[in-house]
């Protein structure tokens, strides 16, 4: 049918020629209207139309089939309205759970309340019972403020079937009556909440507008509750895609007595590298989703390729983990299923599902590698040569177990084992063959009873092959949900091209701040929470996400901005005298640690006559709109009561430098006001403080269109100086990753290499965002 | 002051870094580890990786050895019913074990019962006379008849037997159950016939063998079928064989070819040489070497570079190896013959280290410019001559460097050398040498010389053409191919087959019946080569056993019905031995897995003919006897009997498998 056709046609359901165009372009839709529009005669009865699209617009594949009983009683009004044909959906999707089941159309009717009529009379007695009794108070308190669709909700419970406009209208006249028309104040809106309400849905209409209109969160917990919607535990078989088979019920039942309905997630990295942000998102999403929901998250090592795992990585994992502050429930390890996943195998190669191949790696490569000659041979020999594998009989490369099986994308079966010569760390010489992730993956997360297996987009074409594999062995297969990736831009996070930054001598190592790799970030003195933040920001849709990283640096500004102390510190020290120092000796003063929320506490800071101020700070010749000292300007120093003005230019006789200022002072209350304070430090202790900037000077360092000379070629010159700071004494006794505000000058974290009384800072992030750039 | 500092911290960073790495590298060098510093030298870091993979393997391997063994514990051993003889001497021995606790040492003395006499069992036990006797010599006077009742009572009960009864003067005879035949059957059916349990060996097979740029003859062809079918017996019963063509390509007679070749065809680097008549040419140049005195230096000279390795008596060498090696190839299609090639060349580095070996164990000794080696400490015998006067070596040399290569470095616990009986004197010194040097230890390494007669002519005499010579293989099986046409011819079967069909028949016969024939007399006696015998469809011959085998196969196709698949049937019918025939005839099948023991223990084959022979004549009483399907007169089927196409079946199956150790080519139409 050609379009002009269908969008006429579509019109005719009752949509604007905008929407029916919109329509148009939803293939799945319109291919379900054309399939309804078979099924019935036009014109239809008022409404009708509507509700069919509706119908089209929520009809999951997996009942498709059921398209011609849904369109029937739409036609015939059962189904008049939204509702019902929800319920109608709702009931059919369950009935899905069991392969081939037969509607009750007995029960289908009762589910969607069909010819169940709920009187105005009886909306109006429900509405009025419920306002005037448990929302009168808060309704007079909150008045229009109040969101009435809990009302609403309420009434539902008990009128399962009233219509919705009905409904809505008789609650609006129930409120008119109570409260009588809005005031000048019902209409302002309301001042930001600064405390998050114990309740999600009692929050304004005005905040909930302005949620909704991005797909992430400000946290985690926020996201996963309100941004992601998932398939409840055991209902697998709701979600797109899933495979219903004869044992899926039972399947299911089982899978749901074994986790009482509990969410079970599990972040299951390759403990062959070290984490880096993008891997932050995945674990936000696993923990969150679980955390969110009251369930569990397993931390899972995917070791099932012994040549690239080391000890180290492992411990380095899970202490990143929890550094973000997640606890797995349980810490597994694929290779605690070896034995299982081999014992499934030769269940596989039994079924004829699976065959021992003796093509080499080199030949499978490339787009169209030519099929097996052993895809056919006798169940018998493969099941021998699988033996033969598992004992080293057979060279390395000499054969492979692969499965009978096409992948989405069109790689022909997938590789299940290989032969790889290696000990393994965990099960030592006992194994030669090593399964392969396509294989393990969702073998693991079925012993595992995982509900949602959340991982990455790439993975969408090996879903098919995930549910394909739990089906041939007839165990729970649980649901796989895509994500979109995380890429941070200017950042290189491949292991191999690291270690090459590191051997280069172009980074220091796997920790070095200017790189995104999770302890890099926790050593520049990023916040594990500002990291979920920001992943909570970042929402969990499908799509690939590519960001700068200056919007990671605004979450951690956000989250220092009230949690990192100020203090005072320069960086680069100038000598200042002051002639008249008012005290007879030096003089404690007391400083607030949070200048705008004094009673979260204050430190204390030395005044002498001889103190330091910024380098820069200082300029003999000013140019116009210069706001702090010169020798004819005057400024305040930051908590000292102190107005300095410049007396003496002192220089170095040979270079000709300045070397020390002499300035007279006045007390802040007798001085003009001047322009600028700004900070110094008397009788200060040293600090080495580590200035970074961004490694890469491309957005994509590794693109070979962007960076013809490799990501080597791309490193800026100075990412890294190193400079002598100048600190109050109160900073003597600092600990690794404490932070601070050096006011005026940025967020700095107490770098590891700090010991005893030499400090070591490290500039976590600029005050305002350009301040890291040019 | 500032730059200043900065340059000096980066400084000192930089070389506590340093400081860093080479405490490291000092710290892996002392450890002896792999260290990543060698990451320069990358050979040495392959090796290394190599290294560790094979060290995986080893322990893999050591894994996987440990656990056979573990499943060859002797309680799977014993449940071993398939070999009936074997199960009952177990019974038997420990019979007499527990009625005469002093005579358990006693060997148990089983035989298989005559057909004829059914009613004497299947089995019998002779041990009772012995017993009597040697009591009677210790003083105790007990009959032979209160013994063998003695011996019943004791048997403990075992599936395979119905009953056992005590007859004349002293016999016990055992009667098979029934119930465990059928069950056997059934199982043969269902899963194939899986070979008896025996203890898995690495063993290596030399058999074959020609000469290059000689002929194969018919000495030859012995040693090719007698060798194939023991291969084929050996890995039946699931041993590690190795096929070894222990090639002459390496003596004298290379001198002189080579410059034979110089002299015809002194372009042969760039251009091989057109010799078809490899034969021809071996004369030509033997003739010249018995002539000419200049060639012959000049012959001897070439097997010095040959064995020096200069390259282009090597090149000459291998093109007149690969003449041959066509036409040997060419024999072993035909004969459906697989083996690998390792010929005396092989050996010649070994030679040289044997010869070295021998001496560090004084075991050498000068004998007029010759070094010899006794073949055991008492020097009897004929001494092996190890290095000539000229220093070169011969074939006890070779032969010596052959069997240290098998058990040292292939690791063989068996080796098996098929060649005519003419040489087993050569063979028995080499053997003993090889023990006598440590080489074989006889509680580790078996070795046999499985010799064979001669083949005679019809007159009796060694075979020969009438002209006298040799008779040439490929001749031979040429015109075993035409008789084989002419009986099919003369029996009407062109008329009937398919020209496909026919050509297969014809093949299947001729190959099959020059190799029945070898194989189904003793070994060591001569046979008589005869087209005539060997083709005539009576008697214990392979076309007898191929049209018995393919009235068989008919049997089940002009039923009617798919017996392709007997699992199916048998889930539908049992197997039923009620006739007595069909008795004889499942109790002769179950014979099989005694069989193959009994020919692999002592490497005779003949036993397996006969076998063969057995179950036919038992199937022709079977089949003369019992219907198997009933027609009507109008021929319709009315009647199909299951059990008994079903026992035709086994019998094929039984057939087949030993068709196909004798290298017989069943064909389903003949």
């Amino acid at each position: 049918m050609a379009g002009e056709d269908l969008i006429v046609q579509f019109q005719q359901l009752g949509m604007s020629e905008q929407k029916a165009k919109e329509t148009l372009k939803n293939a799945n839709v319109t291919k379900n209207l054309q399939l309804a529009l078979a099924e019935t005669k036009l014109p239809l009865p008022d409404g009708a139309g509507m509700l069919l699209y509706h119908m089209a617009s929520k009809l999951k594949p997996q009942i498709a089939g059921q398209l011609p009983l849904l369109v029937k009683y739409i036609v015939e009004r059962k189904l008049d309205n939204t509702q019902r044909v929800d319920a109608a959906l709702e009931y059919l999707l369950k009935l899905g759970q069991k392969k081939n089941a037969t509607v009750d159309v007995a029960e289908l009717e009762r589910e969607c309340g069909v010819g169940v009529v709920v009187t105005p009379e009886e909306i109006e007695r429900i509405v009025q019972q419920k306002i005037k009794g448990s929302y009168k108070e808060i309704l007079l308190e909150q008045r229009y403020h109040f969101n009435s669709f809990k009302i609403m909700q309420e009434v539902r419970n008990e009128l399962k079937w009233a219509d919705a406009k009905s409904l809505k209208s008789a609650i609006d006249v129930e409120i008119f009556d109570l409260l009588g028309p809005k005031t000048e104040a019902d209409l302002k809106p309301l001042p930001k909440q600064t405390d998050k309400q114990p309740k999600a849905n009692a929050k304004t209409e005005v905040k909930a507008a302005a949620a909704t209109e991005t797909d992430g969160a400000n946290t985690i917990a926020e996201l996963m509750k309100t941004k992601v919607h998932f398939h409840a535990p055991g209902e697998n078989y709701k979600t797109d895609g899933y495979v219903v088979t004869e044992h899926t019920e039972q399947l299911l039942r089982d899978h749901l007595k074994a986790t009482g309905g509990r969410v079970q997630t599990r972040f299951p990295p390759e403990p062959n590298g070290i984490l880096h942000i993008g891997h932050a998102k995945a674990i936000n999403i696993n923990f969150g989703y679980a955390a969110a929901h009251d369930g569990a998250c397993y931390l899972r090592y995917d070791d099932t390729n012994p040549e690239k795992e080391e000890e180290k990585f492992f411990i380095a994992i899970r202490e990143m983990v929890e550094w973000l502050g997640y606890k797995p429930c349980k810490i597994t390890y694929s290779s605690d299923n070896f034995q299982q996943l081999y014992d499934w195998a030769v269940v596989l190669i039994k079924k004829n599902l699976a065959y021992v191949c003796h093509q080499k790696a080199d030949e499978l490569k490339g787009f169209n590698p030519p099929p097996s000659p052993w895809r056919e041979r006798p169940i018998e020999e493969s099941l021998i040569l699988f033996e033969d594998m598992r004992r080293g009989k057979i060279d390395e490369g000499a054969a492979t177990l692969r499965l009978k099986l096409t992948l989405e994308e069109g790689k022909v079966d997938p590789v299940a084992y290989r032969i790889k010569f290696i000990a393994h760390h965990r099960t030592g010489a006992a194994w030669c063959i090593y399964p392969t992730y396509d294989y393990t993956h969702c073998l693991c997360d079925s012993i595992e009873q995982i509900t949602h297996s959340l991982c990455t987009k790439e993975f969408q074409s090996r879903r098919s092959s995930y549910y394909w594999l739990c089906n041939a062995l007839n165990i729970y297969c649980p649901v796989q949900w895509e994500y979109g990736r995380l890429n941070m831009n200017y950042a290189l996070v491949s292991k191999r091209k690291i270690a090459k930054l590191i051997t280069e001598h172009i980074v220091h190592d796997w920790d070095d701040p200017r790189l995104f790799t999770l302890t890099a970030l926790r050593r520049r003195g990023f916040p594990a929470e500002a990291i979920n933040n920001f992943c909570a920001q970042m929402g969990v849709t499908g799509a690939q996400i590519s960001v700068d990283p200056a919007m990671l640096e605004a979450a951690v500004r956000d989250v220092l901005n009230v949690s990192a102390p100020r203090r005072l510190i320069v960086l680069e020290p100038l000598k200042v005298t002051i002639s008249n120092y008012p005290h007879k000796a030096a003089v404690e003063l007391e400083v607030p640690n949070f200048p705008q929320n004094p009673e979260l506490g204050t430190h204390k800071i030395t005044l002498d006559r001889v103190l330091y101020i910024e380098r820069s700070d200082f300029k003999e010749e000013p140019e116009k709109g210069y706001r702090r000292l010169s020798p004819q300007q005057s400024v305040g120093l930051r908590h000292a009561g102190l107005v300095i003005s410049v007396e003496q230019v002192v220089r170095d006789p040979v270079t000709g430098d300045i070397v020390e200022l002499i300035c007279s002072s006045k007390s802040a209350e007798e001085a003009e006001k001047p322009k600028a304070f700004v900070q110094w430090v008397s009788q200060p202790i040293q600090l080495e403080v580590r200035l970074y900037e961004q490694l890469f000077k491309h957005k994509n360092p590794e693109d070979p269109n962007e960076v013809p000379g490799g990501f080597l070629s791309d490193i800026s010159a100075d990412s890294m100086s190193v400079l002598c700071a100048y600190a109050d004494r109160s900073l003597k006794g600092v600990k690794v990753y404490d932070k601070f505000q050096f006011e005026r000058i940025g967020f700095f974290s107490v770098d590891p290499d700090t010991n005893g009384s030499h400090i070591v800072f490290n500039r976590t992030v600029g005050l305002k965002e350009d301040a890291g750039k040019k | 002051m500032s730059t200043g500092l900065i340059t000096e911290l980066n400084k000192l960073n930089s070389l506590e870094r340093v400081a860093k790495e080479l405490h490291t590298k000092v710290q892996y060098s002392t450890r002896k580890e792999l260290s990543p510093y060698v990451e320069g030298d990358d050979t040495v870091v392959k090796l290394l990786n190599e290294n560790a993979k094979l060290k995986h393997r080893l322990a893999i391997i050591n894994q996987a050895i440990a656990d056979e063994k573990k499943n060859m514990s002797p309680e799977t051993d014993s449940d071993n019913t398939l070999l009936i003889m074997d199960h009952l001497e177990k019974i038997f021995s420990a019979a007499i074990a527990e009625a005469y606790p002093l005579y358990s040492k006693t060997p148990v003395i089983i035989a298989a019962v005559n057909n004829v006499s059914a009613k004497f069992g299947d089995y019998q036990c002779n041990n009772a006379m012995g017993l009597a006797k040697k009591m009677k010599e210790a003083g105790i006077s007990i009959s032979p008849r209160d013994i063998a009742t003695e011996i019943k009572r004791c048997c403990p009960a075992s599936p395979l037997i119905d009953k056992i009864e005590v007859a004349g003067a002293g016999f016990v005879n055992v009667f098979l159950s029934k119930q465990h035949a059928v069950s056997a059957l059934t199982t043969m059916l269902r899963d194939g016939i899986s070979p008896p349990n025996v203890p898995k060996k690495r063993i290596l097979v030399d058999f074959s063998s020609p000469n290059i740029a000689k002929q194969m003859h018919v000495g030859h062809l012995r040693s090719t079928i007698i060798g194939e079918s023991i291969c084929r017996l050996l890995e039946f019963l699931q041993h590690d064989v190795l096929r070894i063509n222990h090639l002459g390509d390496w003596g004298t007679q290379f001198g002189m070819l080579i410059a034979h070749l110089e002299d015809r065809f002194p372009n042969f680097i760039n251009e091989s040489p057109p010799i078809g008549d490899l034969q021809a040419f071996y004369k030509e140049s033997k003739k010249r070497f018995d002539d000419d005195e200049h060639f012959k230096k000049r012959a001897y000279q070439h097997v010095v570079t040959l064995q020096a390795g200069d390259p282009k008596s090597i090149k000459a060498w291998q093109l007149i190896c690969d003449v041959s090696r066509q036409e040997f190839q060419k024999i072993y299609n035909r004969l459906d013959v697989t083996i690998e090639e390792r010929g005396e060349s092989f050996y010649q580095s070994r030679m040289l280290s044997v010869v070295e070996f021998l001496r560090s164990k004084n075991l050498l000794e000068h004998d007029d410019g010759r070094e010899i080696m006794w073949p055991n400490v008492n020097k009897t015998g004929i001494p092996l001559t190890i290095v000539k006067s000229d220093g070169g070596f011969t074939y006890d040399t070779s032969d010596m460097a052959a069997i240290r290569h098998r058990i040292e470095e292939e690791c063989v616990n068996w080796i098996i050398y098929v060649v005519d009986s003419g040489q087993s004197t050569h063979f028995n010194s080499i053997f003993e040498a090889a023990q006598r040097c440590g080489i074989a230890n006889p509680n580790e390494h078996r070795i046999d010389h499985v010799q064979f007669g001669v083949v005679l002519g019809e007159d009796g005499k060694k075979f020969k053409t009438r002209s006298g010579d040799t008779v040439k293989l490929s001749d031979l099986l040429d015109e075993g191919m035409k008789c084989s046409l002419k009986q099919l011819q003369d029996r009407g079967r062109d008329q009937i087959l398919t020209p496909q069909e026919l050509s297969d028949a014809q093949e299947s016969v001729a190959y099959g019946c020059i190799k029945y024939a070898d194989l189904c007399h003793n070994r060591i006696s001569d046979y008589v080569f005869s087209f005539e015998k060997m083709l005539d469809d009576r008697g214990n011959t392979a076309v007898y056993l191929l049209y018995t085998y393919s009235r068989i196969c008919s049997i089940a196709r002009s039923s009617g019905e798919d017996f392709s698949n007997p699992a199916k049937i048998l889930d539908a019918f049992n197997i039923v031995l009620d006739h007595e025939k069909e008795w004889k005839l499942a109790k002769t099948l179950l014979k099989f897995f005694d069989i193959i023991i009994k020919c692999s223990s002592g490497l005779y084959l003949h036993f397996l003919c006969e076998f063969c022979y057995e179950v036919c004549t038992a199937f022709t009483e079977f089949y003369d006897s019992c219907y198997c399907i009933e027609k009507d007169k109008t021929g319709k089927i009315v009647k199909v009997n299951h059990s008994r196409i079903l026992l035709c079946e086994a019998t094929a199956a039984v057939l087949r498998q030993c068709f196909k150790i004798l290298g017989l080519k069943p064909v389903a139409k003949i």
